[in-house]
């Protein structure tokens, strides 16, 4: 075993890498065991909450069922409760409040017109990192072509008269260990 | 001469010396500039003296409940406490724009204080117009459609006593931070004016370089330090006054909050790599741009009425004035970017993505997209109602799921961008610089999976979090370590405390979303009911009269300790009932207490009540937050040797882009 780690650490695996292993195993598993573990059991309570924050009161100004107190947020309040008692589906509770006072689901659907809330921010982050990316590709190429054999040659000796006197800006910091 | 008399001449006053201001300016634009300085501090000096009589004007005849002024007959009342009396000038329309103005013309006060060094410097001819111009719209708002001093005959009431009034919205007169969140808000939004000023100079002179970012650098911080003050504690006033158990509901008023804080923070990221290397130059001048113009848009979208909002306390007819003046902004700043398109091209380049200025490009990248979700997700009813007059919501589910990736990437941007070096980073320095920031992250999932948090999106929170906090605590020990106390000043060591507080709040967000839970209970005298592991006891109930208010309280005892008491208010001049809830704070969570209903006899109550885990580390954080950013202000050791005349690394100077403010 002794021998196993001595030779590791010959083929270039560093205490820094172990601990990196350590990093990704312990984060990983620990976020693994979290994520897919039974939380505590969500109660009739937790769902009609939940739907209720997802439905616009559809007699005030920019609050959700379950913010409200108006009379209607409250009766819909109730409606949600008996439907959850019933045990009837979120889709379907949700679709049954919709057709009773349409255009107060606060999640837009995924077809016609309302799809558009959706689709834009991805084409917008997808159109962004794009840009992005050859925006890099192009000043990597600008700098590949700048540079000649003889900017390589100052560049290489300046580099090795710098490590033997001063660092290069930004790549030691006091306290890196 | 009585107060609305007064009010109006210094209402005009204050429209006719920025109207001059602007007369001057454009003289001066065109080269006549004769005594321009001079002029400038008479008229700033006049506008200062008009927007803060007319303040203490009407300040003086709320308090005096002088209801011979329409605004203080409609908001005023003999009943209103002292503080809220005072407040009640930015609770309605007429008085938040004099609010504004005032705030606006202090900012320019500041410039021509802080800049009177360089008054013969050509760029100050076009910042001080951008000023006048700005200052003009706003008096001229209140010379047209939102006058404050509006003289009103108060007739004795059909009952024979004297007239008295309203008094302001019973919800903005129940909690003391209605007289701290809106002008600190406006401090926020009116401070990017400055910088917006400099921009839109820089366009006209070409002189588009560093000089006017090194110019205005504080006071684009100072600017975003006060709106992120005043968002946050806009959240914390609806959490203890709407009594819903919330504090964030992705209301359009909350979201036009929230969009120039997005782009304001785009921006103070950007700048540091145009203070590096000469570029982003076009990109850095439309985020000022996009940001002041956006706080222009959401005055509009607040008070136009145009989207339902439950913090739409005024709607008025001033809408259109907000749609024109925007429109007005965009075009000449956008006209103004084509006409220099041949000096904002940039002459910099990224060496490689793997370097600070990389990050800091792939966190603006992501920071617009952010802006737009929210932009988009909020005018889209308006949209769709336009193209074909359906209704249509957009509500938290929407925000809540496209917005949660970007806080990951953000939170893992805030992580790792702090440790790169600028050009270029190898592995190597990455690896080491990341390592004990990464193994918090790690002990922050371990930490709260031991203690019972489930599922991915909180605890991917939770682990960003401790990544992000651990990079920046790793900067402000290395900082301390080799300057003391004053390893915590400068503009990197605050930036990095503001970074604390941003993960505090991601990460009081990520928790209180994930596990709240709120349940109503019909309780009668003497019951217990339980949620959450607190027990909740209906002791009964209390009949409190306030001076403006009789409260029906309900006593509920928490957790068998001290009894809390949720109320029903009456407000009865304004004819309306609120609900007062009552919340418990603790360090690990809070417990919000609200009537849904209270019987005639007081001997059941509909009580809700709300549990949410470490909501007050979103104050805290938010408090963070404020400390870092006064910290960042305050110059640190390498701004020092700057003003000494220092040049910083990788800014070309050529005469004309001088730094304004040495």
């Amino acid at each position: 075993m002794k021998h196993s780690v001595l030779a590791a650490f010959r083929h270039g695996i560093t205490p820094r890498l172990l601990s990196w292993l350590g990093v990704f195993l312990v984060g990983v598993s620990a976020f693994l065991y979290g994520a897919l573990a039974e939380g505590a059991p969500r109660t009739d309570a937790d769902r009609v909450y939940a739907l209720a924050q997802n439905f616009g009161c559809p007699v005030c100004d920019g609050q959700s069922v379950a913010e409200s107190d108006s009379v209607v947020a409250r009766n819909i309040r109730a409606q949600i409760a008996r439907r959850v008692d019933q045990g009837r589906s979120n889709d379907a509770i949700i679709a049954e409040l919709e057709t009773a006072f349409p255009g107060n689901d606060y999640t837009p659907g995924a077809t016609g017109l309302s799809s558009l809330v959706w689709i834009l921010p991805v084409v917008a982050s997808v159109a962004g990192l794009s840009g992005l990316f050859f925006v890099f590709l192009r000043w990597q190429r600008e700098t590949q072509s700048i540079a000649t054999p003889v900017d390589e040659k100052l560049v290489t000796e300046w580099l090795s008269d710098a490590t033997t006197t001063t660092a290069p800006t930004g790549a030691t910091e006091p306290g890196d260990v | 001469m009585s107060n609305a008399t007064l009010g109006t001449l210094l209402v005009t006053l204050g429209a006719v010396s920025a109207l001059c201001g602007v007369v001057l300016g454009v003289f001066a634009l065109f080269g006549w500039r004769v005594n321009f300085w001079r002029a400038c501090t008479l008229l700033v000096g006049a506008m200062m003296a008009a927007a803060l009589g007319a303040v203490l004007v009407m300040e003086r005849a709320l308090i005096t409940r002088d209801f011979t002024v329409a605004f203080v007959a409609q908001n005023g009342s003999s009943r209103t406490p002292p503080l809220f009396n005072v407040a009640t000038l930015w609770s309605a329309l007429e008085g938040s724009i004099l609010l504004w103005t005032l705030v606006l013309c202090g900012y320019v006060l500041a410039v021509v204080v802080k800049f009177n060094s360089r008054r013969h410097d050509p760029m100050m001819a076009p910042v001080m117009l951008t000023l006048f111009v700005v200052c003009a719209f706003f008096f001229l708002v209140m010379v047209g459609p939102a006058q404050p001093f509006i003289a009103f005959d108060p007739l004795p009431l059909p009952n024979g006593q004297p007239f008295d009034g309203p008094g302001p919205n019973p919800l903005l007169q129940n909690h003391i931070l209605m007289a701290f969140h809106p002008p600190i808000l406006y401090l926020g939004y009116v401070g990017f004016t400055v910088p917006f000023a400099f921009a839109m100079a820089a366009l006209v002179t070409g002189r588009v370089g560093e000089g006017w970012l090194l110019a205005t650098r504080r006071w684009t911080v100072m600017a975003w330090g006060f709106l992120t003050s005043g968002v946050i504690l806009g959240a914390w006033w609806s959490y203890e006054t709407l009594g819903w158990g919330g504090y964030w509901g992705w209301d359009p008023v909350e979201n036009v909050s929230l969009l120039p804080w997005l782009t304001g923070t785009a921006f103070i990221h950007s700048v540091m790599v145009q203070e590096r290397r000469p570029m982003l130059r076009v990109w850095n001048l439309s985020l000022v741009i996009a940001t002041f113009s956006l706080t222009i848009l959401g005055t509009f979208i607040t008070r136009s009425g145009a989207l339902e909002s439950v913090h739409a306390f005024v709607e008025s007819g001033i809408g259109p004035w907000f749609l024109a003046f925007f429109a007005l902004i965009v075009a000449v700043s956008l006209a103004l970017i084509v006409w220099r398109g041949d000096v904002l091209r940039s002459p910099g380049r990224i060496d490689s993505p793997l370097s600070r200025e990389g990050a800091f490009l792939l966190n603006n990248v992501v920071f617009a997209v952010f802006a737009f979700v929210v932009l988009l997700g909020t005018i889209f009813p308006l949209i769709v109602e336009a193209v074909n007059g359906s209704r249509l919501s957009v509500g938290s589910p929407y925000f809540e799921r496209m917005t949660m990736p970007i806080g990951f990437v953000l939170l893992f941007l805030m992580a790792v961008a702090p440790v790169l070096p600028w050009r270029k980073a190898s592995s190597g320095v990455l690896s080491r610089r990341l390592i004990w920031p990464a193994w918090l992250g790690v002990a922050a999932i371990l930490l709260s999976v031991l203690l019972g948090a489930r599922g991915a999106a909180p605890l991917l929170a939770f682990g960003l979090g401790g990544f992000a906090g651990g990079a920046a605590l790793r900067q402000l020990v290395l900082s301390t370590r080799r300057a003391g106390l004053r390893g915590l000043i400068g503009r990197t060591n605050g930036g990095m405390i503001v970074h604390l507080g941003v993960v505090l709040v991601a990460v009081a967000l990520a928790a209180s979303n994930s596990y709240v839970r709120q349940e109503t209970f019909e309780l009668s005298t003497g019951d217990t009911a339980e949620l959450a592991g607190h027990t909740f006891t209906f002791v009964g109930t209390d009949l409190v009269e306030y001076e403006n208010r009789v409260e029906r309280q309900a006593g509920v005892r928490v957790d068998g300790g001290q009894v809390y008491a949720p109320a029903i208010a009456v407000y009865d001049f304004a004819g309306r009932l609120i609900g007062i809830p009552s919340v418990r704070s603790t360090l690990t969570d809070d417990v919000a207490l609200s009537i849904a209903n209270l019987s005639d006899d007081g001997q059941t109550v509909s009580l809700r009540v709300t549990v949410q885990p470490l909501v007050v580390w979103l104050w805290i954080g938010g408090l963070v937050m404020a400390v870092g950013t006064l910290l960042a202000i305050i110059p640190g050791s390498r701004r020092t040797s700057l003003m000494a005349g220092a040049v910083p690394h990788g800014v070309v100077q050529t005469p004309l882009e001088q730094p304004l403010n040495r």
